[in-house]
């Protein structure tokens, strides 16, 4: 029974079996492409909806049919990431090749030239790349204070002492808490005549202290409340890869009389290795995506504009939708490369240690 | 068979698509009309709300529901801008502010109201009872053409905000006199007379550290004499900016006069420079935050009612806020006009950025639920509504309610608000308006931290709006 539904024939092209879904997928394109010239936008819409559902369908039944019920299964899943996420980021993908502005209701094929204007145009161009640059400056520090606070909050953590629970569970909360909250917090805790901050640094030096009035201290700020936030989530992927090292290589290690930092590298370090780069991974992935905090604390002031922060004004506030679009397509295409090349480098530390 | 079982999924597919698109449409009957509107968060719409629920009964005998969305200021630009264009369609009236008319008549979104105005000859009279100056700023498109969009739905100005405990304390006025050889400003209209002079002399007399004697007391902490907007985000400098430009001689692109109107030589002209370094000049006298570039109308309103400045400069539309219950200074109010700057023949000059907002009628509006906005606008602007929307701290631009001489006992700010619509101007109404806005807000914001000096400012906004508008057609 199996073996015959496994090797069900593929249908001629024009057989109209309920799984023949390359005939599904011909028919659709040619009643999507026939109502779109016919009929008014909103009805060839809900004509090209339904034909998208007829091909799903389609596939459905073909996969039924051959028991590939694995693929029946994460249907769904692929379903929903199909509508919310891979339609969208192939809309917008094809939007950087036209003249759009969504307030707009023209359009027009350019091909490159959002692109070239992105990269090279006497106005946008120096914007773009001052903002990248800032992108990848508060990329290296928010990540590299993470790493290094999250890292230590975990070996303090590893150990036991009393209170643990209570001071993990607080020093969790500022993960959890809404960027917004804990953005509006910061920028009273900076303030000059409200905060703290001035109020303590002003008792010390005698002086007025105002952090946010250079580039310095503006990022400064930023980054501190970013590694505030995140610091912790790095901790617990840390934590996890502490507490999985087993007792006995340390017990072994110290009848060797093994340093504890020679210890640490060859007993601990590689059990975590892998954590801190995924820990690296996300963190970077994240902080190229910074707008929250640059938006609540300085409005992007102070030569502090990232390239999430230019993406927002040029799509959402001045409309240019598919300049915008260009824009994110460059971004998304560095941060691809280097991600790849993270875990280029990360394989290849493992094959070699 | 398996014709059919394709058949059958054809079918569902096809009435899932078509329940999808009817599930959108709203079922209104004609008894029964629903106005849904998009507004800012804020005691003006707020109270009309309430008005509604309360009051109106619609002529035509159906009922009407009003359901309003209320967004809160930050975001509400974004939320308005992404709901008209992503297309949902679902606001038949949004409070605009009036520069965003350019932008989304030109987009198709905004519904021309001449027809109804002359179909209507007592809406028109209504209409044309408005102060010519706000009825521009919030309705024409192209900029002062006959061309109508919008209804004042909050009209509003930038006046004064003083401290009367402070500025009238007899030692303050004693010292005063003593130092600048002038009076202190006391009252109403002794604030309306102040130039940026005064005011400048204000915020330095003014300027106390913790511990130092202010008002006949030790102050408990730092004090400032001034404030005014002068914040990166949204307008939050540059309304307060063209005010200074204006009174001075100095001008901003006119977008009456395109396309011949120029920005270069215009905007970046001796006397806007002039005008910009006297607006930079005062920041060293106002709280610390303005160093920063976030000293926006929210944070100069908020260092006001915390009790930290003596005169702050802000829309009236917070004046509500100032005399809430958890203002420190609610009891200690006076206001007077936006200081003014002294003409060569001894008349002040008073010109400012008008505020406020109209709200405008969508294009996919039906025709009954436009028939209903209509009557309700005429009932809004009826001379009862404005004077009770006035008592309950609104304003009227509409002549015959802020003439009358109950008006201004209404609020303490309003004997300051009829003087004033006198000198409102507005700028660009263009669809380019939030382009040449972020940039400027941009250029200020380096001005205002010190980064850069105030001609090379105005150079490098009149260099962009020369560029963007040539490239637009706007400037030949």
């Amino acid at each position: 029974m199996t073996t015959t539904a496994q090797f069900l024939p593929a249908p001629p092209l024009f057989s109209p079996v309920a799984h023949n879904w390359k005939l599904a997928i011909l028919a659709g394109l040619v009643v999507s492409a026939v109502a779109i010239v016919l009929f008014p936008a909103k009805l060839s819409l809900g004509v090209a909806g339904a034909m998208a559902a007829l091909i799903a369908a389609a596939f459905t039944v073909n996969a039924y049919r051959r028991r590939y019920y694995g693929g029946l299964l994460v249907a769904p899943a692929i379903a929903v990431l199909f509508v919310m996420n891979i339609f969208p980021l192939l809309w917008s993908l094809g939007l950087s090749f036209f003249a759009y502005q969504s307030n707009n209701q023209s359009i027009r094929f350019v091909g490159l030239n959002n692109y070239i204007k992105v990269l090279t145009n006497d106005i946008a161009a120096p914007a773009n790349w001052d903002a990248l640059i800032n992108t990848g400056m508060f990329v290296v520090f928010t990540v590299a204070l993470q790493m290094i606070t999250g890292f230590l909050l975990a070996m303090l953590f590893a150990k036991q002492f009393p209170l643990r629970k209570y001071l993990l569970i607080l020093v969790l909360t500022p993960m959890m808490l809404s960027v917004v909250a804990s953005g509006v917090f910061f920028s009273y805790y900076y303030d000059p005549t409200f905060g703290i901050l001035s109020y303590v640094m002003g008792e010390i030096t005698g002086n007025q202290f105002i952090l946010m009035d250079n580039k310095l201290g503006a990022v400064a700020g930023i980054v501190f409340t970013d590694a505030w936030m995140w610091a912790p989530f790095v901790m617990l992927l840390v934590l996890a890869g502490l507490v999985s090292v087993p007792k006995y290589l340390y017990e072994a290690a110290a009848i060797d009389r093994v340093s504890k930092p020679r210890q640490f590298w060859t007993i601990t370090f590689p059990y975590i290795r892998g954590l801190l780069m995924l820990a690296l991974l996300f963190r970077t992935i994240e902080a190229f995506k910074l707008y929250d905090l640059v938006y609540i604390l300085i409005r992007g002031g102070q030569d502090t504009k990232t390239i999430a922060y230019l993406i927002t004004e040029i799509a959402n506030e001045q409309n240019k939708t598919s300049e915008g679009a260009a824009l994110s397509y460059v971004i998304l295409f560095m941060v691809i490369v280097l991600t790849n090349l993270y875990l280029y480098l990360a394989n290849r530390r493992n094959k070699g240690a | 068979m398996t014709i059919m079982t394709k058949m059958k999924g054809a079918a569902t597919a096809f009435s899932f698509a078509a329940l999808m698109s009817v599930g959108g449409a709203s079922l209104a009957s004609a008894e029964d009309v629903t106005l849904t509107m998009a507004v800012p968060d804020w005691p003006p719409t707020r109270i009309m709300k309430k008005f509604f629920d309360e009051q109106y009964k619609p002529k035509s005998g159906n009922t009407v529901k009003l359901e309003v969305d209320f967004i809160p200021w930050p975001d509400f630009y974004t939320r308005v801008n992404a709901s008209l264009t992503s297309g949902e369609q679902k606001y038949n009236f949004i409070v605009s502010d009036s520069q965003w008319l350019g932008a989304f008549v030109e987009g198709g979104y905004f519904r021309k109201i001449n027809d109804l105005l002359d179909a209507d000859p007592d809406f028109m009279a209504t209409f044309k009872t408005i102060h010519p100056n706000p009825l521009n700023a919030y309705s024409t498109y192209p900029h002062k053409t006959e061309n109508y969009y919008g209804f004042p739905q909050f009209p509003d100005v930038l006046v004064n905000f003083a401290r009367a405990d402070i500025i009238c304390h007899d030692e303050e006025q004693k010292n005063f006199q003593a130092k600048y050889g002038k009076k202190l400003p006391c009252t109403g209209e002794e604030l309306d007379a102040m130039t940026w002079d005064d005011f400048k002399n204000v915020g330095e007399f003014f300027q106390r550290k913790k511990g130092d004697m202010l008002a006949g007391k030790p102050a408990e902490d730092d004090f400032y004499g001034i404030a005014f907007q002068a914040g990166k985000g949204y307008d939050f400098s540059s309304m307060q900016i063209n005010g200074f430009i204006w009174q001075m001689g100095g001008d901003t692109w006119d977008e009456t006069k395109a396309p011949q109107g120029q920005a270069e030589g215009v905007v970046n002209s001796p006397a806007a420079v002039e005008a910009l370094t006297k607006y930079l000049d005062l920041i060293q006298y106002m709280p610390p935050v303005a160093k920063t570039g976030t000293m926006d109308i929210f944070v100069s309103d908020q260092l006001f009612r915390e009790g930290k400045v003596a005169m702050n400069i802000d829309w009236i539309g917070l004046g509500e806020a100032s005399l809430a219950a958890d203002s420190k200074v609610k009891d200690k109010l006076v206001f007077g006009q936006m200081p003014g700057t002294m003409g060569a023949d001894g008349k002040m000059i008073r010109w400012s950025n008008i505020g406020g907002q109209p709200f405008v009628l969508t294009t996919w509006t039906t025709e009954s639920q436009t028939k209903e906005a209509v009557d309700f606008v005429k009932w809004w602007l009826s001379n009862d509504i404005q004077h009770q929307f006035a008592a309950g701290g609104g304003q009227s631009a509409v002549k015959a309610v802020y003439e009358d001489p109950k008006y201004v006992t209404y609020r303490p700010w309003n004997r300051a608000w009829a003087p004033q619509l006198e000198w409102q101007k507005d700028v660009w109404h263009v669809p380019q308006f939030f382009e040449l806005l972020t940039q400027q807000q941009d250029q200020f914001d380096l001005a205002i931290t010190g980064k850069q000096d105030a001609k090379t400012t105005l150079d490098n906004i009149a260099k962009f709006q020369q560029d963007k508008l040539k490239e637009v057609g706007l400037i030949e």
